[in-house]
């Protein structure tokens, strides 16, 4: 699973106030290298909530390996004027962050109530127990 | 053929087995692809990389063993897919892996090419497979408990033969109305405003088709059924196209009378050598079987390889292997 994926996933467990985001509990991570694409990164980077892919990063990073290059501190996703001027060497932190990070074995979190989510062969099993729904 | 869904839990029918036949049946790729091709034609995503270059974020709610999902990659959509068949989704990692095995070998072979290939301003047309993006991730889910992200997320949902699952409870808890009216509202909330989701599903009866259709519009979705060709029963497919604009009505089926070229297309997908509209002298029978030009040694060469894809015993092919036999006296 991808940290672009995971910036998006919260719990949906009944009762839960604020399911966002997961905290990871890694395992296994498995790091790629893909072209990086700066169109892609700047349109997708406007969804993206940048706090908690921060958050993100710093927890997957002790075991990438190399690793996970830094991200800049403070960045508005949604400044479209902003994101353009920025150089290329960040957007391609972006890009290895979001896309060629792999979360393979672990856990997710939920913040609020601490129900763990297994991830086996980076597939999060997301399936409610029943009195959960 | 009884339905999968009246055989139990969709995790329990789409079990090993079953996912590598599904995975490998040709004839099964080839109705998928279809499928997703008309259901991403129906969404009307703006292209991405239109003005602007926005990449469309797209769910695939019961993704199976992606199938549809490669689909998606090759119309360049960032994607997630859920299903609730483990089995499947190990078939969708398979691909995977496969995928990116292939791109290393093509990388390394290919590096040279790679810097002719420039920056992203690629030509919008043509194969775009240096420039599709990583493959969609998969989540293993129920769709009937609801979608686990957060509001807003997605430009469009599409769902390929998964919805009518829904329809049919396995346990006493399993409610359907109740879990269809949980997935249609919180696909409302994780789409995005002006998002559209293509669901295409087999209904057993029209009563299954008007529940998923009022459990959708009880949340606040409009939109309605697009049945393309009505009138046949191996090519009808049903999509339920949902939008957020009241005003939205659904466009109108495919009928086959869009040309010839398509209408043989569509024969070609539900017309058998049994169709007694197709001549011959046999109405209605099946047709009497020529050992020439049935089975040829060409046909069983070809069926033994499909049925050893499949993973059956089959005997090695042989200077005897379709031979023609002495006669019978």
């Amino acid at each position: 699973m991808r940290l672009l994926t995971h910036n998006f996933l919260k719990s949906n467990v009944r009762g839960t106030e604020n399911g966002y985001p997961l905290t990871i509990e890694a395992t296994t991570v498995r790091c790629e290298e893909s072209p990086a694409d700066r169109e892609f990164v700047l349109g997708l980077l406007p969804k993206v909530n940048y706090p908690a892919l921060q958050a993100a990063a710093r927890q997957l990073n002790p075991h990438c390996d190399p690793p996970l290059p830094d991200l800049p501190e403070d960045l508005d996703p949604s400044d479209a004027g902003g994101n353009e001027r920025l150089d290329d060497a960040t957007v391609g932190a972006l890009h290895r962050v979001l896309f060629d990070v792999y979360l393979v074995e672990g856990w997710l979190v939920c913040p609020d109530t601490g129900r763990k989510f297994p991830v086996k062969d980076g597939i999060p099993n997301m399936i409610l127990h029943e009195d959960e729904i | 053929m009884s339905r999968p869904e009246l055989t139990g839990h969709a995790s329990l029918f789409y079990n090993a087995k079953e996912a590598r036949k599904y995975d490998s049946s040709s004839r099964m790729v080839g109705i998928q692809r279809e499928i997703t091709e008309r259901a991403i034609e129906l969404l009307k995503l703006p292209s991405p990389r239109g003005e602007g270059g926005r990449p469309s974020f797209v769910l695939d709610v019961g993704c199976g063993s992606g199938l549809s999902g490669q689909v998606l990659e090759e119309h360049g959509l960032v994607w997630v897919g859920c299903d609730i068949s483990r089995d499947m989704l190990n078939m969708a990692n398979e691909r995977i892996e496969q995928k990116r095995e292939a791109a290393l070998q093509g990388n390394e072979s290919s590096s040279d090419a790679d810097d002719d290939m420039g920056d992203s301003d690629e030509e919008s047309s043509g194969p775009r497979k240096k420039q599709e993006p990583s493959p969609g991730d998969l989540l293993h889910h129920d769709m009937g408990s609801g979608l686990p992200f957060r509001d807003a997320t997605f430009d469009g949902c599409i769902s390929i033969s998964a919805l009518q699952w829904l329809c049919y409870s396995n346990s006493k808890d399993q409610i359907p109305k109740r879990r269809l009216t949980r997935f249609f509202s919180s696909l409302y909330k994780v789409l995005r405003r002006g998002a559209r989701a293509v669901l295409q599903f087999y209904p057993e009866t029209s009563e299954h088709a008007i529940l998923i259709s009022e459990c959708a519009a009880k949340v606040g979705f409009a939109g309605g059924i697009v049945v393309d060709y009505p009138n046949s029963t191996k090519a009808k497919k049903h999509y339920l196209v949902l939008s957020f604009e009241r005003a939205y009505k659904a466009p109108q089926g495919l009928t086959g009378a869009e040309g010839a070229l398509l209408n043989e297309e569509r024969a070609g997908v539900r017309v058998s050598d049994k169709d007694p509209k197709r001549g011959g002298k046999r109405h209605g029978k099946a047709p009497k079987k020529k050992k020439g030009v049935g089975k040829t040694k060409e046909w069983i060469l070809h069926k033994k390889e499909t049925q050893r894809k499949r993973g059956r015993e089959t005997r090695k092919d042989t200077k005897y292997t379709g031979r023609k036999r002495p006669t019978r006296f």
